[in-house]
């Protein structure tokens, strides 16, 4: 059984996180709220998110899966404005999930979950850590979009700093500690990403959002933000490019 | 050669773009046999280097690993290990076949009737010992990850799918939907032109995807049904029931249950025992496969890569380096690292 009742920001916030990479996903239905695990087909990066059931209006779940066609559903959330009120209800008889938008009823055919696999999260080791306010962040990654196809992290005992270099051009922004709103780090720590997947990854933080940065020295970045209204939050990992070989 | 299932079931049409950054587990013996097959001249012979050796494999293969590389998918090619004994009565008919044909080649030769000829010496395609040593030099060369599997290179292919360390796998045969592939692409050729067997037609062909789990739902079978299925038309390792097709079996199955009940109800003499019918459903169900292996793709290593095709083999230089112009996506694949190597 699953029927909840909640505002389209939160389902569009579960979409702009999970579907830049992955087509379907798999829900984890418990009485505790939703959560769900993708990887996308290159295994270059893994989303882990919660959202609990605090975030919703009204919610009654018991253990289940719900395997979601993530185009489908974001085609549908487009037709709610900001602030809408959404029911969803889970209807067993023809598994198929039932989207209430106002006076509007979606029914939503739902993808069989056996053939998703259920991803482990890697074991890393990141020693350093940075929380920098989402628009620092936005701002240097869209300045390197124009420059690069990979951007590099550095966390040092000082300071955060993201650089990318084109053929001719460079960006560079540097956020010293006074200017972040944490950093501890045993040392320096370096690694490099592609931009397009890091800016898919942070597009759905915003404003004053703290966004906490896990990193290590060519390894994976692992990244975490709440969502909805902080009763949701979300784990991000992004597997470095090597500079050479 | 496989079981015939393919009228059963549902396919999806998928493009190039669609298997980008994927990798696709490629049935080494069912592409390489596809390669002698159409890689010919008119009259059917192979493509052949000044020793008088058959080249169309080393062809096949640089000029489809090329594109895949190409189009960004990363294909990892799996070969086949020990047959299991049932399958020797298989391997013995084909190779009767092929001997049959080989006279029907030479005989068609001699009367200048070039088309059955070529039809002929395509059903003569063998892959040799030495054939599969020669394509995994190559693709060593190329940079490209294969396989070795203990046993059946389909079961091994599924395997790795089902662990989630391949996405698909890519055959012509649809025999690893009964070893439990969740996914099958059929077609994954650049060219996009195949020639119907035995015909002088040639057919535009799109890559096809074919779900395992949403077919049997579909057909409203299990997947133990569906290698039930299997074992009444026939598989590589029995020869099948006379009379039976896939849509009477499933049929059969769907009304009985299994084979046991649809063998009693039928009442044919020349059928499996029930331990050959537990045998056979367990290399489907419980295949030897093997987690030794690495998926790694890297830069082709061009000299060697010249030295196999163009001085042992007589490959005009100028368009294997071509071909290898291709494999420049690789450095963007290589250096981005994947999470599980974590």
């Amino acid at each position: 059984m699953f029927s909840a009742k909640v505002k389209s920001d939160v389902i569009k916030g579960i979409i702009d996180v999970t579907s830049p990479l992955v087509n379907e996903a798999k829900f984890n239905i418990s009485p505790k709220g939703i959560s769900l695990r993708a990887v996308d087909p290159a295994h270059v990066a893994m989303v882990d998110l919660e959202v609990k059931n605090k975030a919703f209006e009204e919610y009654k779940a018991d253990e289940m899966e719900l395997g979601i066609d993530l185009d489908k559903l974001s085609s549908i959330m487009k037709l709610a404005s900001a602030g809408d009120m959404v029911s969803l209800e889970y209807d067993e008889d023809t598994n198929r999930l039932i989207i209430k938008i106002g006076n509007l009823v979606r029914r939503m055919g739902l993808i069989d979950t056996a053939g998703m696999p259920d991803s482990k999260m890697p074991n890393l080791d990141l020693p350093a850590k940075a929380v920098i306010k989402a628009s620092e962040l936005t701002q240097g990654v869209r300045a390197s979009e124009a420059v690069s196809d990979h951007l590099a992290l550095t966390i040092d005992k000082e300071s955060f700093e993201l650089y990318a270099e084109g053929d001719t051009d460079t960006v560079n922004l540097r956020l010293p500690k006074d200017l972040l709103l944490e950093l501890s780090s045993p040392g320096k720590y370096k690694s490099l990403f592609s931009i397009d997947y890091f800016s898919n990854m942070i597009k759905p933080v915003k404003g004053d959002d703290p966004v906490t940065i896990l990193l290590g020295n060519d390894n994976p970045v692992r990244v975490d933000f709440d969502i909805a209204d902080k009763k949701g939050h979300v784990t991000y990992l992004l597997a470095p490019r090597i500079e050479s070989e | 050669m496989g079981v015939d299932l393919g009228p059963l079931f549902k396919k999806e049409k998928c493009s190039i773009n669609d298997l980008k950054n994927r990798v696709i587990a490629i049935d080494a013996h069912n592409t390489l046999h596809q390669f002698l097959s159409i890689i010919r001249q008119r009259d059917g012979t192979p493509l052949k280097d000044s020793q008088g050796k058959i080249t169309s494999h080393l062809s096949g293969l640089l000029y489809r690993t090329a594109n895949l590389i190409e189009a960004k998918i990363k294909p990892v090619y799996i070969f086949d290990g020990e047959p299991h004994p049932f399958k020797t009565q298989t391997l013995e008919q084909r190779k009767e076949r092929k001997e049959q044909a080989e006279k029907e080649w030479k005989k068609a030769l001699e009367k200048g009737d070039l088309e059955t000829a070529k039809t002929k010496a395509q059903q003569t395609s063998r892959v040799t010992d030495e054939i599969i040593q020669q394509s995994k030099e190559l693709l060593n060369a190329l940079g490209i990850p294969h396989v070795q599997a203990p046993s059946e290179g389909e079961a091994q292919a599924s395997y790795m799918v089902k662990k989630g360390d391949a996405y698909a796998v890519g055959s012509q045969d649809f025999d690893c939907l009964l070893f439990g592939s969740p996914i099958l692409i059929r077609n994954l050729t650049i060219s996009g032109r195949r020639k119907l067997p035995g015909k002088k037609i040639y057919i535009k062909t799109n890559p096809e995807l074919i779900r395992l789990q949403p077919n049997l739902k579909s057909l409203g079978i299990l997947h133990r049904q569906l290698i039930d299925m299997a074992i009444l038309i026939g598989t590589d390792f029995n020869p099948g029931i006379k009379g039976i097709g896939p849509k009477k079996s499933l049929e059969l199955i769907k009304k009985t249950g299994n084979v046991e009940n649809a063998l009693a109800l039928i009442g044919k003499s020349n059928a499996p025992t029930f331990s050959e019918i537990n045998e056979i459903r367990n290399i489907f169900l419980k295949p030897r496969v093997t987690d030794k292996y690495l998926l790694q793709w890297s830069k082709p290593d061009k000299e060697r890569v010249l030295k196999i095709l163009c001085d042992h083999h007589q490959f005009s230089q100028e368009r294997v380096e071509s071909a290898l112009e291709k494999f420049s996506t690789i450095e963007y694949m290589v250096k981005q690292k994947n999470l599980f190597d974590f």
